[in-house]
């Protein structure tokens, strides 16, 4: 393989990447080929001793999305981060997609339901007192704020977890790192 | 196909070797991975990714240097959590590698604490 080869593979790899990102990972081999060259070092050689560009790209684009979701938690740095670490195959896709689908769906669905009852919550606190509830107007009043403040909690609740569970998946592939051992053996 | 020995222990100690190559010198991805390469047979290609890894947990930082010919060059050095974490886990490594000797050795030949065989009575 030749530099241009090598460079070409690995850039296609970690395509969607920012492009500052990108920029910054291409210069570090752009430089790498270079002060090896400057030891009259052949490409091919050297594009063999880097290992394969394809699993370099992986394990470049899992650590891009880990640092992504480290500096700001949003959810499209969560999923760039686990689809990172997918691509590592350190944890195992066929186990986890079940599983992570329903975990997906409940977190889901807990917000959903915590927006309902926020907005039911709401409509009871301003429009009950008008309605001749029995109860009459502060029972009104004081079950439709309750009912708010609790949908708002069970949000944030949800919210925290969401938070742990994508730190302990990160932390998880962290631990079952296998991308290493390849470069080791070549 | 079982990781051998050898390929565990490089994986465990990557990242403290390039903490000690960079506690001596400040230095270069190419220069590093050269360094580690000829001393523990470490793949050239791993020292990016790592490089990368080290610098997201804080415990190297980068810096241009000029260089004569073409681009400048990106340098790395330790931060204080760098310098905290080679600390650490130099005497863990220390610690692990005299017990891992000791039980290396063949057992001293007269046991001074060798229990005495029940008598019958």
């Amino acid at each position: 393989m030749t530099r241009i080869e090598f460079l070409d593979r690995l850039c296609k790899g970690l395509k969607g990447l920012p492009p500052a990102a990108l920029k910054d990972i291409m210069a570090d081999y752009e430089a790498h080929f270079k002060d090896a060259a400057a030891e009259g070092r052949a490409e091919s050689e050297v594009a063999e001793a880097l290992g394969d560009p394809d699993r370099l790209a992986r394990e470049l684009r899992a650590e891009a999305g880990v640092k992504s979701w480290d500096e700001a938690k949003t959810p499209s740095n969560a999923s760039s981060a686990i689809i990172g670490i997918l691509g590592l195959g350190a944890i195992d896709i066929l186990i986890l997609l079940p599983l992570a689908g329903g975990v997906v769906g409940t977190l889901i669905g807990i917000f959903a339901a915590a927006i309902g009852a926020f907005i039911g919550g709401g409509v009871l606190f301003a429009a009950g007192p008008f309605m001749g509830l029995p109860g009459g107007i502060i029972a009104a009043l004081l079950g439709g704020f309750g009912i708010m403040a609790l949908a708002a909690t069970i949000g944030a609740v949800t919210l925290a977890l969401t938070i742990w569970l994508v730190n302990g998946l990160v932390w998880y592939a962290r631990l079952h790192y296998r991308v290493l051992k390849p470069a080791l053996e070549s | 196909m079982p990781e051998t020995i050898d390929i565990q222990l490089k994986k465990g100690v990557l990242g403290l070797c390039v903490l000690a190559v960079l506690a001596r010198n400040e230095s270069y991805a190419y220069e590093i991975a050269s360094h580690l390469s000829e001393a523990i047979g470490m793949g050239e290609g791993t020292i990016y990714p790592l490089m990368r890894r080290m610098q997201t947990d804080g415990l190297v930082a980068t810096y241009l240097v000029e260089s004569s010919s073409g681009p400048s060059r990106k340098y790395y050095k330790l931060t204080d959590a760098g310098r905290a974490a080679l600390e650490a886990q130099r005497d863990e490594w220390r610690g692990f590698a005299i017990a891992v000797d000791a039980l290396l050795e063949p057992l001293p030949a007269p046991l001074a604490a060798t229990p005495e065989p029940l008598e019958e009575a």
